[in-house]
C-alpha cells in the first residue's frame, strides 16, 4: 500500500487568484526517499502542510496510508514526524528539555523519553549545547534541534522541510548520512523539501520537481536526468561582473559564479576558452545534476 | 499517544520551564495596574464599605482576566506567529490541552500578584477579610472561564498587534460593562442589564462571597454555576473555532 495517495490536490489561498497547488496527483511508496525539488514559490511548503494536515487542501484528496487525512486530526500526528522550514518553532527550553518533551509528548514513557533525550543528543552531537536555551544557539544548531524533535519517537514517515538549511557542510553531511541509515535501518519513508538538490542526490530515490505549483516531472533521479545525458554541466568562477564571454550566456549562480549546461560534443571548444581566459579563477566540469533538470525543466516550461 | 491529563501536564511543565527566564518582570508589570487602579478609584468610593469591596474584588477579576485569557490570547498569537503553533499542532495533542495547560501556567504566574492585591487592597482600602474555603474552587475557575475565549482571539488570523489590541478590547469590555468595579447601583440601569450576560460579574460577585463577612451561599452557588458553565462552553467552541488547521 502507498504511504500518501494525493488525487488533484488543488490549494488556492483566500484573495488569490492562482493556485498554489495545481492538480496534484501522486504516491509516495513505503520505505523510499521521496524528494520535492523546485523554486521558492514553487508551492512545495504548501504541499507539505496538506500532506501534514496543517493546511485545508481547496480540492482533491489526500490519504495516508489509506485513510483520508481530514477523518481524524490525531491520525496524522501518530503517523508522521514533520519538521517545519521555520527554526523559531522552539520555545525557551534547553535543548535536552525540548528532546524529552518531544519524546513524552509522542508517547514514551518517562524513562524511555529520558533515553531518547540522550541518543539525540549523541546521533544530533549535541552534547555541548545539551543545557543551552534552544533560542541562543546559532541558526545550524537550532536546525538540529528541530531535527531532533522530529526523530524522537520515530514515527513511520518523516516529512523535512528543508532540513540542511543553515547547516554547515559537516553537519550536512552528518543529516544526510543520518537520514539515508534511518531509511535503511528501519524502512522509515522519508519526504525530503529541499534547494539543495546536490547534495539531496545522494539520498533520493524519486523525486518530484515542481514549478508554479504544478509537478512538471517525477520519478527516479537517473531516469529523469536521462534526458540530459548528451549534456555537461560547466561552473566557472570567473572575477568580473559580465559573464564569460562563451558561445551559450551562462546563468549566474552566486556573485562571480557561473553556471551552464553544454553538450558533450562542445566540451572542446569551451575548454579552449576557459584556457584563453586567465581572468577564470577555476572551472568545474561534470555530469549534469537534478539541480540542472530542474532548471532544464523550469526554463523549458516543465 | 499520551493519556490527556499527561498532555495537560506536560505542556503545563513546557510552559513553567519556558518561564524561568522571566517571571520576575511578568510578575512585577503584572501587579502595577491592578494597585494603582485601586488607589484611584478609592478616592471615589467615599469610604462606602461596599464600593470599596467591589474595588477590591474588581481589581482581582481584572488581574485574573488579564493573567489568563489576555495572556493565552497573546500566546497563542506568538505561537502562531513564530511556528511553534505549527509545531504542536504536528503532535498527538490535544487543543483542548493545550489550552487548559496554559491557562494552569498563567494562573499560576498570576496567583503571587493576587495575593499582593490582596493583602495592599485590605491596608490601602481598610478592609476586613473573612476567607472563605470556596475561594480555592473560585480563583481558578475565574482564571479558567475566559481561557477558551482566549485561545480563539490568539488564533484568528491577524497580526500579533491587533490581536493583543482585541483581546484588551474584550477584557476591558467585559470589566466595565456591568457591576465588577462599582455597585450596582453607581452604574446606569443599561449597564446593569448587560451586566447579567458578563461573566466578569459573576466572578467579582463570587469573590466578594468568598473575601468577605456575611457571603451569600446561594447567590455563590449561582456565581460557581455561570463560571464553570462559561468556562465549559468556551472550551468547547474554541476546541470547535480554534484556528488549529488553517484554511
Amino acid at each position: 500500500m502507498p504511504v500518501y495517495e494525493i488525487e488533484h490536490l488543488t490549494k488556492i489561498y483566500k484573495g488569490r487568484s492562482t493556485p498554489a497547488n495545481d492538480d496534484l496527483s501522486f504516491t509516495v511508496e513505503q520505505g523510499e526517499i521521496f524528494g520535492l525539488l523546485g523554486d521558492n514559490g514553487a508551492g512545495k511548503t504548501t504541499l507539505v502542510r496538506q500532506m501534514v494536515n496543517l493546511l485545508t487542501p481547496t480540492s482533491g484528496t489526500i490519504r495516508l496510508f489509506g485513510k483520508p487525512l481530514n477523518d481524524s486530526a490525531m491520525y496524522t500526528p501518530l503517523q508522521i514526524g514533520y519538521m517545519p522550514q521555520s527554526s523559531n518553532a522552539l520555545n525557551m527550553l534547553t535543548v535536552a528539555e525540548t528532546f524529552y518533551f518531544a519524546a513524552h509528548l509522542r508517547g514514551l514513557s518517562r524513562n524511555d523519553a529520558q533515553r531518547e533525550r540522550d541518543r539525540l543528543i549523541d546521533l544530533l552531537h549535541l552534547g555541548d549545547s545539551r543545557d543551552m536555551v534552544v533560542p541562543r544557539l546559532s541558526g545550524g544548531q537550532k536546525r538540529m534541534v528541530l531535527l531532533g524533535t522530529t526523530l524522537a519517537a520515530m514515527r513511520p514517515v518523516l516529512i523535512l522541510d528543508e532540513p540542511t538549511n543553515d547547516l554547515s557542510p559537516q553537519n550536512r553531511r552528518l543529516v544526510w548520512e543520518l537520514l539515508r541509515r534511518i531509511n535503511q535501518e528501519q524502512g522509515t519513508t522519508i519526504i525530503l523539501v529541499t534547494h539543495n538538490a546536490i547534495e539531496a542526490e545522494k539520498i533520493i530515490q524519486r523525486v518530484g520537481i515542481m514549478s508554479r505549483g504544478k509537478m512538471i516531472a517525477l520519478g527516479q533521479p537517473g531516469r529523469l536526468k536521462g534526458e540530459l545525458n548528451e549534456q555537461l554541466r560547466l561552473e566557472v568562477i570567473f572575477a568580473p561582473d559580465s559573464p564569460p564571454e562563451f558561445p551559450q550566456t551562462p546563468h549566474k549562480i552566486a556573485p562571480g559564479r557561473w553556471q551552464l549546461l553544454i553538450d558533450r560534443t562542445d566540451a572542446p571548444t569551451y575548454l579552449d576558452i576557459i584556457n584563453r581566459t586567465p581572468s577564470i579563477e577555476d572551472f568545474q566540469l561534470s555530469t549534469a545534476t537534478l539541480e540542472d533538470l530542474y532548471l532544464h525543466l523550469a526554463d523549458n516550461g516543465g | 499517544m499520551q493519556p490527556f491529563a499527561m498532555q495537560v501536564w506536560d505542556l503545563f511543565l513546557m510552559q513553567m520551564t519556558n518561564w524561568r527566564w522571566s517571571w520576575r518582570g511578568a510578575l512585577l508589570t503584572s501587579m502595577i495596574a491592578p494597585l494603582l487602579s485601586m488607589v484611584a478609584f478609592k478616592a471615589f468610593a467615599n469610604d462606602d464599605p461596599l464600593a470599596l469591596r467591589y474595588i477590591l474584588t474588581g481589581n482581582i477579576v481584572f488581574s485574573l482576566l488579564f493573567g489568563t485569557s489576555d495572556k493565552i490570547a497573546t500566546n497563542f498569537a506568538y505561537m502562531r506567529a513564530t511556528g511553534m503553533l505549527d509545531f504542536f499542532a504536528s503532535m498527538p495533542l490535544s487543543r483542548v490541552a493545550l489550552i487548559l495547560a496554559s491557562a494552569a501556567a498563567f494562573l499560576l504566574m498570576t496567583l503571587p500578584t493576587m495575593v499582593v492585591i490582596l493583602i495592599m487592597g485590605t491596608l490601602i482600602l481598610d478592609l476586613p477579610l473573612v476567607v472563605n474555603g470556596w475561594v480555592v474552587l473560585v480563583v481558578p475557575l475565574i482564571g479558567f472561564s475566559l481561557c477558551g475565549l482566549g485561545a480563539v482571539i490568539g488564533t484568528l488570523r491577524l497580526p500579533m498587534p491587533e490581536v493583543g489590541s482585541l483581546s484588551a478590547l474584550v477584557n476591558f469590555l467585559l470589566l466595565f460593562l456591568g457591576p465588577v468595579m462599582l455597585p450596582p447601583e453607581r452604574i446606569s440601569p443599561a449597564l446593569r442589564a448587560v451586566g447579567y450576560f458578563s461573566p466578569s460579574t459573576y466572578a467579582a460577585s463570587a469573590l466578594r462571597n468568598t473575601l468577605f463577612q456575611h457571603g451569600d451561599p446561594i447567590a455563590l452557588w449561582v456565581d460557581v454555576i455561570v463560571l464553570a458553565g462559561v468556562m465549559v462552553g468556551f472550551l468547547w467552541w474554541s476546541a470547535r473555532r480554534m484556528d488549529w488547521r488553517q484554511v
